[in-house]
């Protein structure tokens, strides 16, 4: 049984261990800034590194967009 | 008044000028807009990323000098709840504290919910933001927000996108007149004259975003709105002169050469 958890709606395959930055790296998603919320919690930029993704997990991730 | 600066949360600014990044037909374009404004604080929307473009597609952020502060909004919240999420989300990932606070249940008018406004104002403030809400102008609730600790007031001169100018103008003249924190006219300006015109009234700052970006030339646009700020900040500093009733001659009424 593969382990999954879903972003932005998708389903998406865990690496074991796998953390939040890793996640953005896999989806290539390097850029300023990449906002992250973990099942309705807003990740701290500084514990991306640190926050290890748990089967299940619902993830969202966003960025700045043009708006007024 | 070359030391006439807008203090916002005890950070100062030169340029009295906000300019929001939407609705350009492209990042250039923005990027030549804004920096034409000479705008020191610039919004953003934060959104989901669009996994299926390489890279979650092109970053704003690529066309904004670091330099500027970025201001994320709140735009398509509506309810506080979910206004203090998105802002909680921005904050997490890295940008700044500081919010534009907008929960507007109403898509035909875009008109701003007060009483979710004033609870997710409360809320983020406590949070430690610097909040600046968009609001109906109404003196009282201004009052409100300025109570529980908003940096700004900034009310709407017309729905978002209409550019109708100052349609709320005398409420707008109260709050003016009431309120202990900037007032940013924020919305409904269409034309550099109607910023000035706010300008001249009272107001610290306005916020511009569909009128420049969709001018035939966006970035002559911005220049025009900037030289207005500066210029309608500059006639409320100089005092603009009271109106009469009847005429009063500017040249000499006596030695007239056909005097008899």
């Amino acid at each position: 049984v593969t382990a999954t958890c879903t972003v932005n709606g998708r389903e998406h395959r865990l690496e074991p261990g796998e953390t939040v930055a890793r996640l953005l790296e896999r989806l290539e998603l390097g850029g300023r800034f990449a906002l992250v919320e973990r099942n309705g919690e807003a990740v701290e930029r500084a514990a991306y590194g640190e926050v290890e993704l748990a089967p299940g997990d619902d993830l969202v991730v966003a960025r700045p967009v043009a708006g007024g | 008044m070359t030391n006439d600066l807008l203090t916002i949360a005890g950070r100062e600014f030169r340029s009295r000028l906000i300019t929001g990044t939407g609705k350009y037909a492209s990042f250039e374009a923005m990027r030549d807009a804004v920096a034409e404004s000479g705008c020191e604080l610039v919004t953003v929307a934060v959104r989901r990323i669009d996994l299926d473009a390489r890279g979650g597609g092109e970053d704003i952020t690529d066309y904004l000098p670091e330099d500027l502060l970025l201001l994320p909004n709140t735009a398509g919240c509506e309810t506080a709840d979910e206004a203090v999420r998105v802002a909680r989300l921005a904050r997490a990932g890295g940008l700044p504290d500081w919010v534009k606070l907008e929960v507007i249940p109403d898509p035909r008018y875009l008109l701003p919910d007060p009483v979710e406004t004033l609870r997710a104002a409360e809320q983020l403030v406590a949070d430690g933001f610097t909040v600046l809400p968009y609001m109906l102008p109404d003196p009282v609730l201004a009052r409100r927000l300025e109570e529980v600790g908003c940096a700004t007031v900034m009310p709407l001169a017309a729905p978002i996108g209409t550019g109708r100018g100052l349609k709320l103008r005398d409420a707008i003249g109260i709050m003016i007149e009431q309120a202990g924190v900037p007032v940013v006219v924020d919305a409904g300006l269409g034309s550099p004259s109607h910023a000035a015109d706010a300008m001249e009234m009272g107001a610290d700052a306005v916020l511009v975003n569909t009128a420049i970006a969709h001018a035939d030339y966006p970035v002559a646009m911005a220049r025009a709105f900037r030289l207005a700020v500066e210029a309608g900040r500059t006639a409320r500093l100089a005092g603009v002169m009271a109106e009469g009733e009847i005429a009063r001659p500017s040249s000499p009424t006596v030695g007239l050469v056909t005097q008899p």
